[in-house]
């Protein structure tokens, strides 16, 4: 129980960063973060059958997002004061800029892929866990990230053509 | 058309490869000009996404998300749960015996057998209680004395316990449902072990009965007497010859104009 406890601890930080990643709200990351601990708490015994925890916290964190997105999408986003962008705000400095641009256009992707390329590149998950944290197969993940970095490619200015063969 | 494909570009820069596929996706790139500006630009869009939400993870983390401190708390959940459902069950109990008790009077139960039943009800609710056991805390001795003796319409003191072993937890006022439109004070003693032992009061108007009676209902002992001016329920776990004793410290505070003896004669 301790130990379990302790595995759950040192994925803490991991899991905020993710989820500030998908909600880019700190309240909303750490509610996510909350609920997820909780669920894995009170469900311990019906995960000790299966494999390492860290996949596991991170698709319940997943499904959490999605319903919670799902549940908004119904009644209506919640706007947080704090990212409206303050009218008369001098232009952003360019080295900000580019941050602000790629952090828009992440928040432009499909959840799905965004999900993938977060995993990935943000928590440096190794593929086969990625597929199986996201529930899709080896190839459906590895074509969501090449959509995702092609979208962000395109979304951030710097367009020019794919050059590289896709291997289907 | 570069040669490298997309995949095994994007595993080499999601370090994905194993040392010797990296080493040789490296000889490629350094062949492949237009591959390698294609892994340089993937390579800035991964580096902003870790400057942007890296920092995140080494934030202090607040408490509220610490494994250990959320498992105590469910656990706790589960006890409380578990307490109410104890209590419940024991409030049940104390309510059949109480029936027992007043079943000779079924229609009309003499009303001390009442105001004995309801000192049970009223401590075994109330000695459950952690934070709320009392109305008003023990330090506040001169303004409870006030208090209860402006609303009880009689002087009352409150009695100390101490050469008893009972510390002084505070009181409560209460209605009184046995007598029409009464009202009862509720003082709460406890031991160092933490037993906890309460006064039901009462003004002695309309209270006919005998001045003494011991009744025992579920785990509690219920000592009831009456003198001049008030009606006392004593209630607590403790044996019945402790919680004479403490009726005689009790009774000999409790209502200072009353001459000890005058009414009151020990069993």
């Amino acid at each position: 129980m301790v130990d379990f406890l302790d595995e759950l601890e040192a994925n803490v930080p991991a899991l905020r960063r993710y989820a500030r990643a998908l909600t880019r709200n700190i309240d909303r990351a750490d509610d996510l973060v909350q609920d997820c601990l909780e669920r894995a708490i009170s469900r311990r015994g019906l995960f000790r059958s299966s494999g390492p925890v860290r996949p596991w916290l991170f698709t319940i964190l997943t499904n959490l997002h999605r319903n919670a997105l799902r549940t908004e999408r119904r009644h209506g986003p919640t706007v947080d004061m704090d990212t409206l962008p303050e009218l008369g705000t001098p232009a952003p400095q360019p080295a900000h800029m580019a941050l602000n641009e790629i952090a828009r256009a992440i928040d432009t992707l499909p959840l799905d892929q965004k999900e993938a390329l977060l995993l990935v590149t943000l928590e440096g998950t190794p593929y086969a866990e990625a597929a199986d944290i996201l529930q899709i197969p080896l190839g459906t993940l590895m074509s969501r990230l090449g959509r995702a970095r092609a979208a962000l490619r395109q979304l951030t200015g710097a367009t020019h053509e794919p050059h590289l063969r896709t291997v289907k | 058309m570069s040669e490298i494909d997309r995949d095994s570009l994007m595993a080499y820069l999601d370090n994905q490869l194993g040392p010797d596929d990296r080493a040789e996706m490296e000889r490629r790139l350094a062949a492949d000009p237009e591959a390698a500006t294609e892994a340089a630009l993937m390579q800035r869009q991964a580096d902003a996404i870790r400057t942007l939400y890296g920092p995140a993870a080494n934030e202090p983390v607040p408490s509220r998300l610490s494994p250990h401190r959320m498992a105590l708390a469910a656990q706790r959940r589960r006890w409380q749960d578990m307490a109410r459902a104890a209590m419940i069950i024991a409030v049940l109990g104390i309510g059949m015996a109480v029936g027992w008790l007043l079943r000779p009077w079924a229609d009309n139960p003499a009303l001390y057998n009442r105001l004995i039943a309801d000192a049970v009800s009223a401590h075994t609710v109330f000695v459950a209680e952690g934070r709320h056991a009392v109305e008003v805390a023990g330090e506040e001795t001169d303004h409870l004395s006030s208090w209860l003796s402006n609303r009880l319409e009689t002087p009352l003191a409150m009695p100390d316990l101490a050469t008893a072993g009972f510390s002084f937890l505070g009181g409560r006022l209460l209605p009184a449902p046995a007598i029409p439109g009464g009202r009862a004070a509720q003082l709460m003693y406890e031991d160092a072990d933490g037993e906890r032992v309460t006064l039901y009061i009462t003004p002695k108007t309309g209270v006919n009965g005998p001045s003494l009676e011991l009744v025992r209902l579920g785990g509690d002992n219920a000592l009831y007497w009456a003198n001049a001016t008030i009606t006392c329920t004593i209630v607590g776990p403790q044996p019945p010859a402790q919680l004479q004793a403490l009726a005689d410290t009790v009774f000999a505070q409790l209502t200072p104009s009353s001459a000890p003896g005058s009414d009151y004669r020990p069993i």
